[in-house]
């Protein structure tokens, strides 16, 4: 890496772009992740042996890469720019890692030193600023990479929020609430899709593919409810889907007891008639259609509606086979409606192998991080809790995933496969995209919600895509 | 996705009305002009319309991914500069006033939805009636959906708060079961004003009033039903060290009990007493409204330094791609 080029990146915290569009068709692809940083040269980063052995100059010499700088820094913002520097610093050293541990030149060692080097920049504490706790997560997670072996331990001890006490967990997912839209956004749009597509039901029969502590549904009940006008509200079911197993999984059924006695009670408080069944998805998280009990027939029928929700804070490394089982499942038994949210990856991302997904996903959650800071900038401790509750198992776990698909699997996205699999997209209303919009009006001004095909709607943070909320239909009825 | 390419079917419709149109084999309807133009039938023009939604809109999608994703054999990069050009314009070929015009930043003014139509000024006094109605429609709509969503939101507070009761009251009974070694020292005459404030800030009271820093006063005229374990558990010096030291193990130093120094607990650094508010600016778009629609928000998102800075990843991609600015 040219060490000189680092002289002509821009401080001043606006840059413009230099170049837009691809050169050439094949490099299309390529330009997303590659052209979004205009304060880094990424193209001599990404080339030659001869970046590592300037890096590895940076590893060792510390004063080195500030000295080179400091004549030419302007006046007041020189704060804002050793932070900026050590931020780059910090991408730097992690790309280079993740590139260690699986690019061409591969090699454990080089990634154990760089990691090492890492560890003693990065800090998980509220006092380090966003860019060290994010690179922090990352440490560790690349950390469990080398360690793990791909990682097969992983799955579903490490970083499991049980693992955490539960009042760590309720306080992180309060404040995850109430600090930013993302969990709110899918739960409203996958509710208000839900009243309208069982408009005239006289019941409803939901199957949740993560129930967790069914927040989402306290909402929908209200609405239902509540409608004075029109019929009288129908009858509500929901079925949970339970891990088997032991451990962590007999933890997730007690937590899914103890979730349907909370939402009876809650329904019982405002009236709705409800009844909440448990189903079990087998040891390796399949859904079989089979556990699960229907209710068919003319117009004692019920509305069967598939809710899936793979988003914060919701665990991420469910093992596609599982969500894939449950969507099919949803086809098999004709739902209604389907409603999938899920993060969002920017188009291109699989590219690059491992380097490029993960240096996608240090830039999705390096959004989220900036998101909410820019909401709570004084409350670093309430985010750094969140952070620890959530961010971090969750950027562990993907990770971990991405690792283990490696690169001969490119996985889109769930609504991708939905649409390839058969199922209809069912157009969002005016009154859900307006929803959306009020809802991100109550945070932060960085959040817009976009509309992505007739079925779709994005939750972006600063033009970045975060979270889709997405539509989906198999049933016969004609849209 | 399957939607955005439906099967080819040969359109016939054109080849009748005007004799010097040719159909190529990719369904493309060409003139047999010396000069060949391409003619935008309805069906391409929809294929148009939904391959630059997929793309985020006119203003992001360029005329190679635009072509990239229609996937149309025989469409050239001109001929998708020109039409995407009108396209930006609201120039459209076809008089479609359709829904991805109105929804389209819900700017429903009737002076923007007039922009849209362009210079045909033929279709402006007609369509202005129907504009309006249309405009008056979608406010309403707006504002049900707003009363919603407040109702929505309050249902969800209200649940959330019986989780967090119920974890609290546990763990009062384990404390006092478990009598720890003084770290608390007991349940009596633990100082947690400031954890009692931070449930008090579950209950959101009103839209109006919607700050996410409850403050002791909101309590009462807030919407809190008559749920007696609420009203038992709030304003009373119960003994709930929510944030207990006693069954954490390892480094949660930063959940603690301390004396009434908000800032040790997280969930106090949000949930403060102190009811620092303001008003913020209206919501995105929705400058029209009035009053109800004004929210309080935290002050500190305010904080001059602290808006500029974003990590060196968020603001490299805020400015990928041509899109502009967030504080631009």
């Amino acid at each position: 890496m040219d060490m000189d080029t680092i002289h002509n990146l821009d401080f001043s915290g606006y840059s413009t772009i230099t170049n837009t569009t691809p050169s050439s068709e094949d490099d299309y692809a390529y330009c997303t992740w590659n052209h979004w940083s205009p304060l880094v040269n990424w193209d001599a980063l990404t080339a030659t042996p001869d970046d590592f052995h300037h890096l590895l100059d940076s590893i060792v010499s510390d004063g080195a890469v500030e000295d080179n700088l400091s004549p030419d820094n302007v006046g007041s913002n020189s704060v804002t720019e050793e932070e900026d520097l050590k931020g780059l610093r910090l991408v730097h050293l992690l790309m280079a890692a993740a590139e260690a541990l699986t690019g061409a030149t591969k090699s454990r060692e080089l990634a154990r030193v760089i990691l090492v080097r890492l560890k003693e920049l990065v800090s998980h504490s509220a006092h380090a600023s966003n860019m060290e706790r994010l690179a922090a997560y990352f440490t560790d997670a690349l950390q469990g990479l080398l360690e793990g072996a791909g990682g097969a331990h992983n799955n579903n001890t490490r970083h499991h929020p049980n693992h955490y006490h539960q009042n760590d967990t309720l306080a992180a997912f309060q404040l995850l609430q109430d600090m930013s839209p993302y969990v709110k956004f899918g739960h409203f749009t996958a509710n208000q899709a839900i009243l309208e597509a069982v408009a005239h039901e006289r019941r409803v029969h939901i199957v949740d593919y993560d129930i967790m502590e069914g927040v989402q549904w306290a909402s929908l009940m209200q609405a239902l409810a509540s409608n004075k006008t029109g019929p009288p509200a129908p009858h509500l079911r929901i079925t949970a889907l339970s891990r088997t197993g032991t451990g962590t999984a007999r933890r997730s059924i007690a937590s899914v007891q103890e979730t349907g006695r909370r939402l009876t009670a809650f329904a019982a408080s405002l009236g709705q008639p409800f009844s909440f069944h448990q189903c079990r998805l087998d040891s390796d998280e399949t859904f079989r259609t089979s556990s699960l009990k229907v209710v068919h027939g003319g117009g004692a029928g019920e509305a069967l509606v598939f809710n899936c929700m793979l988003n914060l804070p919701h665990l991420s490394y469910r093992a596609p086979d599982s969500v894939a089982s449950f969507l099919s499942g949803a086809k098999a038994l004709k739902a209604r409606l389907v409603t999938v949210v899920e993060e969002e990856e920017e188009a291109g991302s699989n590219v690059g192998g491992f380097v490029g997904r993960f240096m996608d996903s240090l830039h999705h959650y390096s959004a989220v991080f900036d998101s909410l800071e820019a909401g709570f900038p004084m409350q670093s401790r309430a985010r750094a809790l969140v952070e620890r509750v959530f961010l971090g198992p969750r950027i562990a776990g993907s990770l971990g995933r991405i690792y283990r698909t490696g690169e001969e699997e490119e996985r889109g996205s769930w609504g991708e496969w939905l649409g390839a699999a058969g199922f209809r997209g069912v157009p969002l209303s005016f009154a859900n995209h307006c929803q959306a919009k009020l809802l991100l009006g109550l945070f932060n001004d960085g959040y817009r919600v976009e509309e992505l095909g007739s079925n779709k709607l994005v939750l972006d943070w600063k033009s970045r895509r975060m979270l889709s909320a997405s539509l989906w239909t198999s049933s016969p009825d004609s849209h | 996705m399957e939607r955005m390419f439906p099967p080819k079917k040969p359109s016939t419709m054109n080849s009748h009305d005007r004799p010097m149109c040719v159909q190529g084999d990719s369904g493309l309807v060409l003139t047999t002009d010396p000069k060949p133009r391409l003619r935008w039938t309805v069906e391409l023009h929809e294929r148009f319309v939904d391959a630059v939604a997929q793309l985020g809109g006119p203003d992001k999608a360029t005329p190679k991914t635009i072509m990239r994703v229609m996937g149309v054999k025989g469409l050239t990069l001109y001929h998708l500069k020109s039409h995407l050009q009108k396209f930006r314009l609201g120039k459209q070929p076809h008089k479609d006033f359709n829904e991805h015009s109105i929804k389209d930043g819900m700017r429903a003014s009737a002076l923007d939805l007039q922009r849209n139509i362009g210079p045909s000024s033929a279709m402006i006094g007609r369509n202005m009636n129907e504009m309006q109605m249309e405009v008056q429609r979608r406010l309403h709509e707006q504002l049900e959906v707003q009363k919603n969503l407040q109702l929505r939101i309050e249902a969800q507070g209200k649940y959330m708060q019986s989780i967090l009761e119920k974890a609290c009251h546990t763990l009062a009974g384990e404390n006092m079961a478990t009598n720890m070694k003084g770290t608390i020292g007991g349940p009596q005459g633990t100082p947690d004003v400031g954890v009692m404030k931070e449930f008090s800030s579950l209950n959101f009271p009103s839209f109006q009033d919607l700050n996410i820093y409850g403050s002791g006063d909101h309590l009462d005229q807030g919407f809190i039903p008559t749920n007696n374990s609420e009203s038992l558990f709030v304003g009373k010096k119960r003994p709930c060290p929510y944030s207990g030291n006693d069954p954490f193990k390892g480094d949660h130093h930063k959940v603690q009990i301390s004396p009434p120094s908000m800032d040790s607990d997280p969930m106090s650094e949000i949930y403060d007493t102190k009811p620092v508010v303001l008003h913020g600016e209206s919501i995105g778009d929705q400058k029209k409204f009035d009053a109800p629609l004004k929210l309080e928000r935290p002050s500190p998102k305010r904080s001059p330094l602290q808006s500029e800075r974003t990590s060196p990843m968020v603001n490299a991609s805020s400015v990928a791609q041509g899109r502009s600015s967030p504080f631009g």
